[in-house]
């Protein structure tokens, strides 16, 4: 009697709680990495994604697909094989690292190769730790290897959806146009870019390493700003004909324009 | 002249306001003694709707856990690409939350959001970021703290995109619109930046 009565209350809690919580537009996730497809989309690596460049936290489907899309058209791009997806060398078992822009309650993290699940990870509808991570055991495969990740909310019918390409066992043989051996240079982080689909031009929000600024401290000669340029304190641009002294060393962002952030960029003149 | 006289006006602006900062602001862990003041805080006289208001209360208090969360980046962080994106958020959000602040107040009212995670669900719930997620971060070290700092502030700024789009769209008053334009553009390419160091770190 009082545990029927428990059990109801959670339950009522339960459904108040999930229709607060699965309502925001922030009820994402995605594995950043090893790189998924939406995160190459994202980071510039692969370009001409579409729409999925800007959000790749929403590839979000009905539980049981196997699709790297979630079959949502507009992000189609995730599901063409054909594509020159990069693939991160790792070796006999990695870990996948997840962004969530909100912490689902959740039933299970799932991991596939093909046909076959080679793992997953029960929550048992809890909400997921601050930070989720998984080591997955790869030692049954070797060379190109399409990982699907599936992340199942506890409290709606949803998933999300992720593709990993890898290579297992890295280093040899196999094409890998991506992600060299990190080194401490500054520029290190910019991954390798694979050949562009299209060679347009246009996506001017779109990266490698970043060029750099410097070089005109203290002279007179200050150059037009542009943004993904690294410039360190001391460095003059001129941005809308007015000039500024870089208060802070920083890569240039768009929306980080200097009339907009004066605490990066002091107007002299 | 005009020019001039303006650009002289931030500048008295942006003394002013780094005089003030030294009074106030605790001492940052950062190597740069730049003052992490200096923007434009002029008086926002536009029209404002309630979307606006909740924009930027909700914002201020997003900005100041990524704040928190930068500062101990910038501090911790083992590659450097990431140590100079996350004291460069330091500075340019810990400037933000001061103009928001400023415009709520001139608006007369409350310049922070209720911290009630569900009243703020239909204007796309308030940051996912929690206080267990900030002690995450201090407690993490090593690699380990890189890994755990993108996967967080990543998330953080995917949030930060997603109300600014929301007052893109429902928002009236033009300084605050002004500000979720950049603050979309410039946390979407962070994301890029972040992904792009991500992707950099070995493999575990």
């Amino acid at each position: 009697m009082r545990r029927t009565l428990t059990t109801s209350l959670l339950a009522l809690g339960t459904v108040a709680g999930s229709l607060v919580i699965a309502s925001p537009a922030s009820a994402h996730g995605y594995i950043s990495s090893p790189p998924s497809r939406q995160a190459n989309c994202a980071s510039g690596a692969v370009k001409d994604c579409g729409a999925i460049q800007y959000e790749p936290q929403s590839v979000e489907g009905p539980k049981g697909l196997t699709s790297c899309d979630a079959d949502i058209p507009g992000f189609a791009a995730l599901d063409e094989d054909s594509r020159n997806w990069p693939a991160t060398d790792v070796g006999k078992s990695t870990t996948f690292n997840w962004v969530l822009t909100a912490r689902h309650k959740t039933t299970t993290w799932q991991y596939f190769v093909g046909n076959k699940k080679i793992a997953e990870f029960n929550d048992n509808g809890a909400q997921p730790a601050a930070t989720v991570r998984h080591q997955v055991d790869l030692s049954a495969y070797s060379g190109r290897t399409k990982v699907l990740a599936v992340w199942n909310i506890a409290d709606t019918p949803m998933a999300f959806y992720n593709c990993v390409d890898l290579n297992v066992g890295g280093g040899g043989g196999s094409t890998t146009p991506v992600n060299p051996a990190p080194s401490p240079s500054q520029t290190s982080a910019a991954p390798v870019q694979p050949p562009a689909t299209s060679p347009s031009p246009s996506a001017s929000a779109t990266t490698s390493a970043p060029a750099t600024g410097g070089g005109n401290t203290g002279g007179g000669g200050a150059t037009t700003w542009k943004s993904w340029t690294a410039y360190k304190t001391g460095d003059k641009v001129t941005f809308d004909g007015v000039t500024y002294e870089c208060r802070q060393g920083h890569t240039t962002l768009p929306g980080w324009e200097p009339p907009i952030v004066l605490a990066l960029w002091l107007p002299i003149k | 002249m005009t020019r001039r006289l303006t650009a002289a006006l931030i500048a008295a602006t942006t003394l002013t306001l780094a005089l003030a900062a030294c009074g106030t602001a605790p001492a940052t862990p950062t190597a740069d003694p730049t003052p992490p003041a200096g923007t434009n805080v002029a008086a926002n006289t536009g029209e404002h709707n309630d979307n606006d208001v909740m924009f930027l209360q909700m914002m201020v208090n997003h900005h100041e856990q990524g704040v928190e969360m930068a500062r101990i980046a910038a501090e911790k962080a083992g590659s450097d690409q990431l140590k100079t994106l996350a004291a460069a958020v330091v500075a340019t959000q810990t400037d933000e939350v001061t103009t928001m602040k400023s415009w709520l107040t001139s608006w007369g009212k409350a310049d922070s959001a209720d911290t009630d995670i569900n009243l703020h669900a239909d204007h796309g719930g308030l940051p996912a970021t929690s206080d267990e997620e900030i002690e995450s971060l201090r407690s993490a070290a090593g690699a380990d703290f890189d890994t755990t700092f993108l996967a967080l502030f990543t998330g953080h700024q995917h949030n930060a995109v997603e109300m600014a789009k929301t007052e893109a769209a429902e928002g009236v008053n033009p300084d605050a619109k002004a500000l979720a334009k950049s603050i979309d553009e410039s946390r979407t390419a962070q994301i890029q930046l972040m992904l792009q160091i991500s992707a950099a770190v070995p493999a575990a």
